[in-house]
């Protein structure tokens, strides 16, 4: 099989499954962002049991494969009737696991505020939501762009896990040209090249993030 | 619990939070019982589907799989400290060429999918006429990826010292190697052990992934528990992969969490922050 033969087999199923990839990737995020506001408001919250269920939340998450987590999902919630296609189970189990990771950082985002500048705020008579929205979360915004971009980065990465409960994103198509013996190395290799192009654009992306709301002294 | 958002709590803060408390314990509880008893309704906590888990054949061919999962771990870990440190040192040389093609290396492994790594090293090696077999395809694959990440907090850890302690080696006339092996490494070595530990928790929660190319650990033996026993499920089978995966992989989260907690305290080694992200980032693959 030559070249020519290779694309014009597959171009279309090469563009399907990047598409689903790229899916795979945006809503599971877009769950993990909702995710990490709630479990680490509830973190920061004095409400103990409250913060006891997060801190429990982000420890299950964050020391459970992934891949035990989506056949927990798939198989396990499957025998309780609770079945659901493996983009959406996939997209769940994702976006809970990214979230967990993802509202440590925010935290440590938080934490990176000074306590002066809370007590600053409050000197001058700002309640909590104006202290929140106009003190903490501006300055706690940009110190956490740099691992968002990461973790958005490893959520892609990860999307791949999706291909063991049959979502055809692109690394289960690698596996399905090669097993259609359109060539090893250069159904790998292709796959290899959209992931790294795809993720030096996200990456480029949240650098002229960074560069722009950087603090300038 | 205090942080930048919560100030010492008045009296009314107080009443307030007790309410708010005891409004969030019924809500979990009523979450936890509303569970237990969609559980209960499907049948699955009768006791003798568990109790087929705990059988001895059961635990162990289970247990077969989990030395399975650390023999793989294991044999990963110390190939890819030893692999990673290699390109930490090439990453630094003042080869530029040298300096290049680690570069291209790291960065090509760190930004492929780990499974995609699997798939290139078992299909794309039995291509080259090359036959791994699972367990070191697995392994190979895991080194590939995670020296290069290890490579990363080598050479973090290394930027992280001082500068003067390379000028005060260089003024009292060391040559590199000397230098390296008498002043850096055994300052930056020891800064870099908790995020170390921390991506070998990472490696091996990765090792679940040799599932795809059926490398007979963990996971592979928990999801062939059900065509085997009569009254436990992928449900009873999967909790219990689960649970134990989890403890192991939180045992050396803690691990790592206490080493790094120590140095934070011993003032011979404090000034570890630059190393602190470095374990965040070393906790996701």
């Amino acid at each position: 099989m030559s070249w020519s033969e290779f694309y014009d087999t597959y171009g279309t199923r090469l563009l399907e499954a990047t598409w689903e990839t790229i899916q795979l990737s945006v809503y599971s995020f877009a769950i993990a962002l909702v995710v990490g506001v709630i479990i680490v408001s509830f973190r920061v919250s004095p409400i103990p049991p409250l913060v006891k269920f997060a801190t429990i939340f982000v420890s299950f998450f964050r020391n459970t494969p992934l891949l035990v987590l989506f056949f927990l999902a798939f198989f396990g919630l499957g025998e309780l009737g609770l079945v659901y296609s493996g983009f959406t189970t996939a997209v769940w189990a994702l976006g809970l696991y990214t979230g967990a990771y993802l509202s440590e950082a925010l935290r440590s985002g938080i934490n990176s505020v000074p306590q002066g500048q809370a007590e600053a705020g409050r000197a001058i008579g700002l309640g909590f939501v104006q202290l929140l929205t106009l003190i903490v979360i501006p300055q706690a915004v940009r110190t956490v762009i740099a691992p968002i971009g990461s973790l958005f980065i490893a959520n892609a990465k990860n999307t791949a896990v999706a291909l063991t409960i049959s979502a055809p994103e692109l690394t289960a198509l690698s596996r399905r040209m090669i097993n259609d013996a359109a060539g090893t190395w250069r159904s790998l290799l292709t796959v290899a090249a959209i992931y790294t192009v795809l993720l030096l654009f996200v990456g480029w992306g949240f650098r002229g993030l960074e560069e722009r709301y950087a603090i300038k002294r | 619990m205090p942080n930048v958002l919560i100030e010492e709590l008045g009296p009314r803060g107080k009443r307030r939070v007790r309410m708010w408390t005891i409004l969030a314990m019924v809500l979990l509880v009523a979450l936890i019982a509303w569970v237990l008893w969609t559980l209960g309704n499907q049948g699955q906590l009768a006791p003798e589907r568990w109790t087929e888990i705990f059988e001895p054949a059961t635990l162990q061919f289970l247990g077969e799989g989990l030395v399975n999962t650390f023999r793989a771990a294991i044999t990963a870990g110390i190939i890819a400290v030893i692999v990673g440190f290699g390109l930490a040192m090439a990453r630094i040389s003042h080869t530029a060429w040298v300096r290049g093609i680690t570069t291209a290396y790291v960065e090509f492994f760190r930004a492929l999918p780990l499974l995609l790594t699997i798939f290139m090293v078992f299909f794309g090696a039995s291509a080259l006429g090359l036959d791994l077999g699972f367990f070191w395809s697995i392994v190979v694959a895991l080194v590939l990826y995670n020296s290069a990440v290890l490579s990363e907090i080598f050479r973090a850890g290394i930027r992280s010292l001082d500068r003067g302690q390379t000028e005060a080696a260089q003024a009292i006339g060391l040559p590199y190697w000397p230098m390296m092996r008498l002043v850096i490494l055994p300052q930056a070595v020891r800064r870099m052990i908790p995020a170390i530990v921390a991506q070998m928790a990472t490696l091996t929660k990765d090792v679940s992934l040799g599932f795809v190319i059926s490398y007979a650990e963990f996971v592979v033996r928990g999801s062939r528990i059900e065509a085997f026993s009569e009254e436990a499920t992928n449900f009873q089978a999967y909790v219990f992969v689960a649970v134990v995966y989890f403890v192991i992989i939180w045992a050396l989260a803690k691990l790592a969490e206490y080493l790094e907690q120590r140095q934070r305290t011993l003032p011979a080694l404090a000034a570890v922050k630059d190393i602190g992200g470095i374990t965040e980032d070393a906790a996701i693959t």
